[in-house]
């Protein structure tokens, strides 16, 4: 590769990156159905220069998708607490979620209109928090201080909740973070419900 | 840090390799008892077991979740 062609692969790369962090901003903001044209603009290049990097408004969601996927994955393994309660663990996913909340709160209210390869992303995410709530969990059971309720159940309750919260933060706080204001709340309540 | 290549999952440290060994590409989760990676059809089956025991779908639809998440792993790239 000639230091042309270099230069221009790097500047190419740099606009799909460019694409990716603009969109994920602009999903966060005002959910996954804006139009291209609005990231296009927000990122200062030419609509048409959108889909050189992703073929489809499809393709660019998935994409932005798979890297919040990989991310969120990363970070509750990274932050998984070995041998740890299920109130901290149910702390360490509030605390991963917030550096994500606008975009996961969207993604879990629009999930249905998106492309089918979306909900598998968002079961791929669930499924790592499960895991980790699962080892938790089990722990508390074997132990005694934890409900011997299916498992399912205990991670769809807390599921529910954490959306419900999520999903009507206008209510529960209005102009700022829910998981800032009500998370210790939240792991704090459910951890009491599922004790022994 | 490596990610499995059979289930997505992160590997931190060498316990979550199989076989405690930093050079395998699969996890604990993802290794037979004898330390052999799971075949497609064993690894479909427990990834969808899982599912079930941790999110409490259905199980055809835990089966259909299971299929679209191991399509984008390279360990089954040939299986689709």
């Amino acid at each position: 590769m000639s230091a042309e062609q270099g230069k221009r692969q790097l500047q190419k790369e740099a606009t799909r990156e460019r694409i990716l962090r603009t969109a994920a901003a602009v999903y966060s903001e005002r959910g996954f159905a804006t139009p291209t044209n609005v990231i296009t603009q927000e990122a200062g290049i030419s609509h048409g220069s959108l889909f050189v990097h992703f073929s489809t408004r499809e393709d660019l969601q998935i994409s932005v998708l798979e890297r919040f996927a990989q991310e969120v994955c990363d970070e509750l393994h990274d932050l998984s607490v070995n041998n740890g309660s299920v109130e901290e663990m149910l702390r360490a996913h509030i605390g991963v979620l917030k550096n994500y909340e606008l975009f996961y709160r969207n993604l879990v209210s629009e999930t249905a209109l998106l492309p089918r390869e979306t909900r598998t992303l968002l079961v791929s995410v669930q499924s790592a928090m499960s895991h980790h709530f699962g080892t938790a969990v089990e722990q508390g059971q074997r132990n005694g201080t934890v409900k011997d309720l299916p498992l399912h159940m205990l991670f769809n309750i807390w599921i529910g909740l954490l959306h419900y919260y999520l999903q009507n933060g206008d209510l529960f706080a209005p102009g700022s973070s829910v998981l800032e204001q009500c998370g210790d709340e939240l792991a704090n309540s459910f951890s009491k419900l599922i004790s022994k | 840090m490596k990610t499995c290549i059979a289930c997505g999952m992160p590997m931190k440290d060498a316990s979550e390799h199989a076989m405690n060994d930093p050079k395998k590409d699969y996890c604990i989760y993802c290794a037979r008892p004898d330390g052999s990676m799971q075949s497609f059809d064993e690894k479909l089956e427990s990834m969808a077991d899982f599912i079930v025991r941790t999110q409490g779908f259905d199980r055809k639809a835990a089966l259909r979740a299971a299929e679209d998440m191991m399509k984008k792993l390279p360990a089954w790239e040939g299986c689709f």
